[in-house]
């Protein structure tokens, strides 16, 4: 066969148009992935030969009281700001999918917390949190609460919560867009159904609207959850995992251990602590989606 | 060529590949150069010093061009691994407080340039030891100190009639008080920045004889009466004094709070003093400097190491020599302190009384404090084990715990058992 021909074959063409994606992925993705699981079986200090040590960190990590606040302070962070970007979300793709003056104009500003890089949004949000210049405390000094007001970032339950709320601020326009462009595509005809049926606003929702975007939902949450879960900038730049490790998460403290102590092996065994509980949601996930 | 047809794509592809296989190969300059890493100095005429008169210099002198490479402030550590990992990007750098340790094994031994430095200028401060002599060997050699002091309001101080900082850490507490009771809080760092909380944190632990690990640098010894002593100051000193929102500031958060005029002491590195002349004018005329107040056990301060070494895998190790002997001489060096005031504290003798200290009067208690300072950890050496515990802030949320209302036993039984696991045999 000549080269040409053999080039025309769906199975050899399909394969070389995949393979560039393959690579990069491998390039960037697996390598990384593979070299952190070697990296975190090792004793490994920076700028020093590594020493196989089997599950030796994962062991440390578990008799680590902190790792074990890390753990929970992910997992709150991530299911708070994932249900939140999720009903918020919902509720702002409804909202913009109504017809009102400067539409266009109105969705295209939405996606801003969106676009604007994390560092930047999060600066911002470091002087909204500041007692002394924050607009919020402003409002509640106005309102008679006691000066100097709320410390945002200094009670470990009020920046938890601040993370939180940052964090949906700047998912929920992902969110919002996605799930409008779900919404469109839902067949006019089917409301006009319902409505001659006698359903209600809510019934035409409940019974219309969900189902028909609940793939949709399923894969944006199954996003969001990746990015959350594994979230960096906000907390480094914010708070650096203060006060007392309120807010510190995996990838923050992985990168705490395996840049500020040098200790690479036990950061990527923090780092990877993390991939159980995502493989297991990606695939609980999956499974749903293939079976509707 | 029909790029529609599969084809007639790939074949353009490949012609595109090849043309990026063989187009003209940067002109390699064969001509020598170094490359010399530094993390963004916040003074801004001492980045430019190197940039325009000692680069300069140096290439006219020698032809050896210089490469001033430099980082954002935070970002040099993370740098440093990459190049030391990757075994390129850079011939000498500036390198801080326990780096010197964890990469010595990247690092030539620079002990004559050290020494030589030492005889010619005074001779160095027992602390520039601390900081640059790993088993013996100077690894990297010391440039100065970015100590962190304590600085104050002195208008409000004087509302109160206090004109002269207070000397012992309970007279500070008692002032502290005073002013918090007229809307002029304390602001000290207590939640996880990089240097604002290490900076008063550690001093106080040992200025009331506590410490975390023995001179041995295996044996925790942060449960004692010292530290249960240094805590509850503390606990009562944030409470009485400070903002409550200090429990979660970061490094900017102080420097914020002093030019919003909302806290009346900090600790903080003169940068705030710098800035404050060249921003807010009329509160650097209020602004003044003191060494950190005394305990039971003395008065301490922190050593923030500067130093440069150079990578032992440098294609150019005998110009990167030559580079940094020239670098540490008399003439360069002291333009190099002068052209930041002394925001660069010497660690040379040499310098004691040199014109530099007389830019800025209220900088002087830097240099008074250099015989005073240690590494974090003091006196345990620098090694793995203490670069771990910094990272894990272990005694900054000993104290921050114990400011948020846990008890000084538990805070100090928790911070046992996280030594106790970061210090445990191999």
């Amino acid at each position: 066969v000549s080269l040409s021909g053999w080039l025309d074959r769906e199975s050899v063409f399909s394969w070389l148009m995949m393979a560039p994606p393959l690579l990069f992925l491998a390039a960037l993705v697996g390598y990384p992935f593979c070299y952190g699981i070697l990296l975190s079986l090792q004793d490994r200090p920076v700028a020093h030969p590594g020493t196989f040590v089997g599950l030796k960190n994962f062991a440390a990590n578990f008799n680590d009281p902190i790792f074990w606040k890390v753990t929970a302070n992910t997992f709150l962070y991530t299911a708070a700001a994932t249900l939140l970007k999720m009903v918020g979300g919902l509720a702002l793709a409804l909202a913009m999918n109504q017809q009102f003056p400067l539409k266009n104009l109105v969705r295209a500003l939405l996606l801003l917390p969106f676009i604007v890089p994390t560092v930047l949004s999060t600066v911002a949000w470091m002087w909204i949190l500041d007692p002394a210049f924050s607009v919020l405390n402003w409002f509640l000094l106005t309102l008679g609460m006691p000066k100097p007001g709320p410390s945002w970032l200094g009670d470990p339950v009020l920046a938890m919560g601040s993370i939180i709320v940052i964090n949906t601020w700047r998912g929920l326009p992902f969110y919002g867009i996605t799930l409008l462009a779900g919404l469109q595509t839902v067949p006019p005809e089917l409301y006009e159904a319902a409505t001659i049926d006698g359903a209600s606003g809510w019934q035409r929702f409940r019974f219309v609207t969900l189902p028909l975007l609940q793939p949709i939902i399923l894969i944006v949450t199954l996003f969001s959850v990746i990015f959350t879960f594994a979230d960096f900038q906000l907390v480094y730049v914010l708070t650096h995992g203060g006060p007392q490790n309120a807010t510190q998460l995996f990838a923050t403290y992985a990168f705490d251990i395996a840049m500020g102590a040098g200790q690479l092996g036990r950061g990527a065994s923090v780092a990877l602590a993390m991939f159980p509980a995502l493989v297991l949601l990606i695939a609980a996930l999956t499974i749903y989606m293939r079976r509707k | 060529m029909d790029v529609t047809s599969r084809r007639g794509f790939l074949k353009l592809a490949g012609l595109g590949a090849m043309g990026a296989g063989i187009g003209p190969r940067s002109a390699a300059a064969e001509a020598k150069s170094l490359t010399l890493l530094h993390e963004s100095s916040f003074i801004k005429t001492f980045d430019e010093y190197m940039q325009k008169t000692l680069a300069p210099a140096y290439e006219k002198e020698t032809g050896v061009k210089i490469n001033y490479e430099l980082t954002s402030v935070g970002s040099l550590p993370t740098r440093i691994s990459t190049i030391a990992e990757t075994g390129s990007g850079a011939d000498v750098t500036m390198i801080f407080l326990l780096y010197p340790f964890l990469f010595e094994e990247k690092l030539l031994d620079v002990s004559d340039i050290a020494e030589e430095a030492g005889k010619k200028q005074g001779g160095w401060y027992d602390v520039a030891k601390e900081a640059g002599l790993v088993d013996g060997k100077w690894k990297a050699v010391p440039f100065s100190n970015i100590g962190q002091l304590m600085n104050w309001r002195t208008d409000w101080f004087a509302e109160i009639g206090v004109k002269k900082f207070p000397d012992t850490w309970e007279e500070l507490y008692e002032v502290g008080k005073k002013l918090k009771a007229k809307d002029h809080p304390f602001g000290f760092e207590l939640g996880h920045g990089f240097g604002d909380n290490h900076g008063w944190l550690y001093p106080l632990l040992w200025s009331y004889g506590g410490h975390e690990v023995e001179p041995d640098g295996k044996t925790v010894v942060i449960d004692s009466d010292e530290t249960a002593r240094a805590v509850d100051f503390a606990r009562k000193f944030f409470k009485d004094t400070m903002l409550d929102d200090v429990l979660g500031w970061t490094d900017v958060s102080n420097n914020k709070a002093w030019y919003a005029e909302q806290i009346s002491c900090t600790n903080n590195a003169q940068s705030i003093l710098w800035l404050a002349k060249r921003d807010f004018p009329d509160i650097a005329k209020v602004t003044n400097q003191a060494q950190n107040p005394t305990g039971p056990k003395g008065r301490f301060h922190l050593m923030n190491s500067v130093c440069h070494s150079i990578f032992n895998f440098s294609p150019a190790k005998d110009e990167a020599r030559a580079f940094l002997r020239w670098l540490m001489g008399e003439k360069q060096l002291g333009a190099w302190y002068a052209s930041a005031d002394s925001y660069y504290q010497p660690l040379l003798h040499g310098y004691d009384n040199a014109p530099m200290w007389q830019v800025e009067p209220r900088n002087i208690p830097y240099r008074d404090a250099l015989a005073s300072a240690h590494l974090p950890g003091w006196p345990a050496p620098p090694n793995r084990a203490l670069a771990e515990s910094l990272a894990k802030y272990v005694v900054v949320d000993m104290f921050a715990k114990a400011c948020s209302g846990t008890s000084t036993k538990e805070v100090i039984k928790n911070a046992e058992a996280q030594l106790k696991e970061i210090y445990r045999p191999a």
